[in-house]
């Protein structure tokens, strides 16, 4: 387990969305890296039924790198619960089908091929959504260290030198929310300590679904401003 | 495992295709009684000798469980139940309970569907956002024995919440402790039962174990 | 019930009285109704109740005496007889009301009850039946005689009572009772064995006399080919099936081109050397069955698995024996050994007995047998029983891909029995090299600290290198992972090392870290000396080539810089040393064409071997610094 950061990538001027990854691929193995598996990631939407209230929308949440997990994140607007269960947990998610529906045409994933490169692990994910294909999603994780903001450099490096662009040298923004751990806290109003953001807190499996769920929510933002026609449009994050 | 190797497929392929093949555990079969505190000790002493692990003794545990509901108009309301361990760590537990079916008298136990879902210590939290109510609560204290595929729990229950200040411990519910014989199984093994139904034939007369129906405890 | 209905009347007949001598027949007239009736209140018995006392003689005269006062009273009035009775019964009505009125009373008299003698009626049946109890019960004294008779000679015979010793094997042995046959069970099932035979035996009495011994239907072929009691004082035999008797232990040999390297044999049957005596023959018949029994379960275990494995030189399984290659060249036999001849006797002591390989192959399996009967309890308690506790955080605590690949993997019991033999053969084989070193390398002292006692598969050795009287100089330290098939050298300044199985290799690295050694303890030598250290290099690159690598050098200077040393350590397979020294300037100048001035002495050359073995001193350090010494006294 290391550090997972996500990276979109813009489908460059007259290129499709294959090709590119394709191309990505290629780098990666010009570099040295070796194929290592597939992966994907899908995520579902469920609403409540009856729109009362203010919504609480539960997403649920699957990693291949985690086969034994379901992660599921339920949003009130004012906060998000995580929850990290067994894979059975979809069972009784069908339990609850009578409250709350799946947006069929919101399921959202990103899949692709799986590099590994020495001790980076570096996945290319081509996003759908409802089948369409949506843009690219790129994930590195850097294994031997927990800490964000002791790897990010080494990962921003990494990018850098494959993308060929230049990324900003500061944390993607993820990283400088406050962490999970102090919010939890009982007394978090007290504890909570500025600097105690989630780029030096012990990297979660679940930040990586956190990091996942942002970026979906701007692949579906940006497919409703654009009227679903929205491909290789280009991406910041 | 299949997903290392293998095409890419979703987690919910592989579920659907698990519950499809009969390998996900997710029939209760139960059969309840209950004994009086005083005759406990002669209970816990024929199981030490029916069960296995004879040299190792009964698994002692204490846990928490709290009864929610998630209540939609113009549908019956879904219950779960979230355990935790208090005297271990351990994943809290959500579990779903299915109707209780008690079939006619040859059917030997009672089978009730069941899903259990380990999962991380945030999940009242989610279920309490989610609009679940908290139905009851308790805590139960007792031991576990288990022989071949049959866990046999005994354990008294006592109630949370009520604990005044000047009280010592939790107070009790009731002057019995509760016996349990259960077993988690796929769809389809009913042989178990009567495995089940032997077995409590062991235990009498200290204490009947039953299918209890709830609908008419009322 | 409106059924037939029957009348009872007297036959017509009447009764002869008398038959004539010429055969005629004289009837008795009928009697008339009122005859009749005298007749039946006559035979009324009055005295049957109360007047037993008075009546006694009356009533011991018969039946055959009724007839005759009738008969004879009948004359004068048929009813006086009647009339007597019934007044003696009124004379004692009487009497018995005034009894009664004073026993009521209570003021003269107390009435207590008196025991009444038992009426002895019939007394032939009487006899008749008190002689039919008495011979029953004499039947059951004499039967219950003749099974004592019989225990009791049983008992001189065998001296010993077949129930108590079937007690003592109750109190060892799981025994059950099926029909009219003592099934005992030796298997390991209940303690989580789920090896397939279902490892019974039978319990039965002990014949009486030897001769019937052959032809008793339990005592078949097979149990004269192995006499299972070969005492014949136990009243108790135990017929083990045919295929558990003898003795049997597995064998355990690493061979290196047919040549043992070591031996291990799994033989339980030592523990039989502690039976008390009260315990009988068959204890030790049933601990040698149930070792065989365990090492048929450990063999066929290790067979398939044999067959199973991949490995990349298969695995050969040749009737009782598994061949296994360690290295190349290194096999590992394993064999199975039974014998069911008539010697029980263990086959004369092996003296490479392994007991660290012996102990393993047991261990290996109890550990099987200890995990399918203890799983894991659930906590909380609602869970499901079967996975592990690692198995029930995989998903809350996401797990991943790699980390789950890791819990399913398991070994089984041959990959584990073959790494530890593996470790074994590699622990010994650095122990080898290491001794070897230490033995001819004599200058640098090699010194080894062995940790080997946590891990079967894993051990540590440290070793340091010092020289004799100069270990505060420096010391070089370096420590060896011997794993399975490889090491792993880590030394003092962070390098790690893998190296192969191959000796060579270590031999190699430990006369490089030698050659390290003194070039560095040199260096700090010449420091303490106030020599200065011109040059020095760990690989010189010139001169000839070295097999290991290149010689290593250093230049030293005197202090005021007018000699210099130069050594050149070569660990060409032996440890060597050059050492050369030069003088500069030379004392004695003589100016020539070549060389004109004396400033040219000042360059150097000129360097000259000093013969090294020939020094004073005890090593090469000790040498050094009186080389060192003298050269600057002398200056």
């Amino acid at each position: 387990m290391g550090v997972t950061v996500l990276q979109p990538y813009s489908v460059p001027e007259g290129q499709t969305g294959p090709q590119t990854i394709e191309f990505l691929a290629k780098r990666l193995l010009a570099l040295g890296a070796v194929q290592a598996s597939t992966f994907i990631v899908d995520c579902e939407t469920f609403i409540p039924n009856p729109q009362h209230g203010t919504p609480k929308t539960v997403h649920v949440l699957h990693n291949s790198e985690y086969p034994a997990s379901t992660f599921a994140v339920l949003d009130t607007g004012t906060k998000q619960v995580p929850l990290v269960a067994d894979a059975l947990f979809d069972l009784l998610m069908l339990k609850m089908a009578p409250a709350h529906t799946s947006k069929k045409q919101t399921k959202i994933e990103s899949k692709g091929a799986r590099f590994e490169y020495g001790d980076f692990l570096i996945k290319l994910g081509s996003v759908t959504m409802a089948e369409n294909f949506k843009g690219i999603l790129l994930e590195v994780e850097y294994r031997p260290c927990v800490i964000p903001s002791n790897c990010w450099e080494l990962i921003r490096e990494l990018l850098q030198g494959f993308l060929g662009v230049s990324i900003p040298a500061t944390i993607p923004p993820y990283f400088n929310t406050p962490s999970i751990m102090s919010m939890n806290h009982p007394k978090s109003s007290e504890i909570f300590n500025p600097n105690h953001t989630k780029q030096n807190d012990v990297y979660q499996p679940m930040d990586t679904i956190n990091q996942y769920l942002e970026h979906f929510g701007n692949f579906r933002k940006q497919t409703m401003l654009s009227g679903g026609t929205g491909i290789g449009a280009p991406l910041r994050s | 495992m299949s997903t290392l190797s293998g095409p890419i497929s979703t987690a919910k392929d592989a579920l659907s295709q698990a519950v499809q093949s009969h390998i996900i555990p997710n029939q209760e079969y139960l059969l309840q009684g209950s004994i009086l505190d005083s005759s406990v000790e002669h209970l816990l002493h024929r199981l030490k000798g029916l069960c296995d692990n004879v040299d190792t003794g009964p698994e002692p545990f204490h846990d928490h469980e709290v009864c929610m509901s998630l209540r939609t108009p113009n549908q019956m309301a879904l219950q779960l139940r979230v355990r935790r361990s208090l005297d271990c760590d351990a994943p809290h537990q959500l579990r779903y309970i299915g109707q209780a079916e008690l079939g006619d008298r040859s059917r030997p136990t009672l089978v009730r569907s069941s899903i259990d879902v380990a999962c991380t210590s945030t999940v009242m939290d989610f279920l309490t956002e989610l609009g679940c109510r908290v139905d009851f609560e308790y805590t139960n204290r007792g031991y576990m024995f288990r022989k071949g595929r049959m866990k046999i729990t005994v354990s008294k229950i006592f109630k949370t919440g009520s604990n005044k200040p000047g009280e010592m411990g939790p107070e009790p519910i009731s002057q019995s402790y509760l016996v349990e014989l259960s077993v988690l199984a796929p769809t389809g093994q009913d042989a178990i039962g009567e495995e089940m139904r032997a077995f409590a034939e062991q235990l009498r007369p200290l204490v009947q174990l039953d299918k209890i129906d709830y609908k008419r405890l009322g | 019930m409106s059924s037939v209905e029957i009348s009872v009347e007297a036959p017509i007949e009447h009764q002869i009285q008398e038959i004539a001598y010429d055969g005629t027949e004289i009837y008795q007239p009928p009697l008339t109704l009122s005859e009749n009736l005298s007749k039946c209140a006559a035979r009324i018995d009055f005295s049957k109740t109360s007047l037993e006392d008075l009546k006694k003689e009356d009533d011991k005269k018969g039946d055959e005496d009724v007839k005759d006062p009738t008969q004879l009273q009948s004359s004068l009035w048929p009813w006086d007889s009647v009339r007597n009775k019934l007044r003696d019964a009124f004379t004692e009505i009487c009497v018995l009301s005034d009894v009664l009125s004073i026993a009521k009373e209570k003021r003269y008299l107390v009435l207590d009850p008196v025991p009444q003698e038992l009426q002895d009626t019939k007394p032939m049946v009487q006899v008749y039946a008190r002689k039919k109890a008495l011979s029953q019960a004499a039947n059951v004294l004499m039967s219950g005689a003749e099974r004592l008779r019989n225990t009791h000679s049983e008992q001189r015979n065998n001296r010993n009572d077949f129930h108590i010793e079937l007690l003592r094997l109750r109190q060892n042995w799981r025994l059950k009772k099926v029909s009219n046959t003592i099934i005992g069970d030796l298997s390991y099932r209940t303690a989580g064995s789920k090896f397939m035979h279902p490892g019974t035996f039978e319990v039965t009495k002990a014949e009486e006399d030897p001769p019937s011994d052959g032809n008793s239907p339990s005592s078949s072929p097979a149990a004269g080919a192995q006499p299972p009691c070969p005492k014949a004082n136990s009243a108790l035999r135990v017929n083990v099936p045919s295929e558990l008797q003898g003795v049997a232990y597995i064998k355990v040999i690493t061979q290196k081109d047919q040549e043992d390297l070591c031996t291990a044999n799994v033989n339980l049957m030592g523990h039989g050397q502690n039976i008390t005596p009260q315990v009988g023959v068959w204890q030790k018949t049933l601990e040698f069955a149930q070792n065989v029994l365990f090492c048929k379960e450990l063999f066929s275990q290790l067979a398939r698995e044999a067959i199973q494995l991949q490995a990349p030189i298969p695995h050969v399984v040749v009737g009782n024996q598994i061949r296994a290659t360690l290295l190349p060249g290194i096999q590992l036999i394993i064999s199975l050994c039974h014998s069911t001849g008539q010697d029980p006797t263990p086959p004369g002591p092996i003296n490479d007995h392994d007991h660290v390989l012996e102990h393993s192959l047991h261990q290996l399996l109890r550990e099987v047998h200890h995990k399918n009967t203890h799983h894991p309890f659930p906590h909380p308690a609602s869970g499901p029983l079967g996975p592990s506790k690692k198995h029930m955080l995989a998903g809350p605590m996401a797990a991943d891909r790699h980390e789950l690949l890791e819990m399913s993997k398991s070994q089984t019991l041959l990959e584990q029995i073959i790494s530890q033999a593996q470790h074994i053969f590699m622990r010994k084989r650095t122990q080898y090299v290491l001794d070897t070193l230490a033995r001819d390398v004599k200058d640098p002292q090699i010194v080894s600290h062995w940790n080997l006692m946590n891990s079967p598969t894993m051990s540590c050795v440290k070793i340091n290198i010092v020289t004799h009287g100069y270990d505060t100089i420096n010391r070089t330290s370096l420590v060896i992972h011997v794993k399975e098939r490889s090491l792993k050298c880590i030394c003092r300044d962070g390098r790690v090392m893998h190296l192969s199985y191959e000796p060579q290799e270590l031999r190699d690295l430990i006369l490089c870290q030698i050659n390290q050694h003194q070039s560095a303890c040199l260096l700090n030598l010449a420091k303490c000396m106030a020599w200065q250290v011109l040059s020095n290099s760990n690989h010189l690159g010139i001169g000839p080539v070295e097999p290991l690598g290149n010689a290593s050098s250093c230049l030293l200077a005197s202090p005021n810089g007018d000699r210099m040393i130069a050594v050149q350590i070569i660990c060409d397979p032996q440890i060597d040393v050059k050492v050369y020294i030069a003088r500069s300037p030379r004392q004695d100048f003589f100016p020539s064409p070549l060389v004109p001035g004396k400033f040219w002495e000042h360059l150097g050359g000129h360097f000259k071997e000093v013969r090294f073995d020939k020094l004073e001193g005890k090593n090469f350090l000790n040498k050094m610094e009186f080389l060192m010494a003298s050269l600057t006294s002398s200056s």
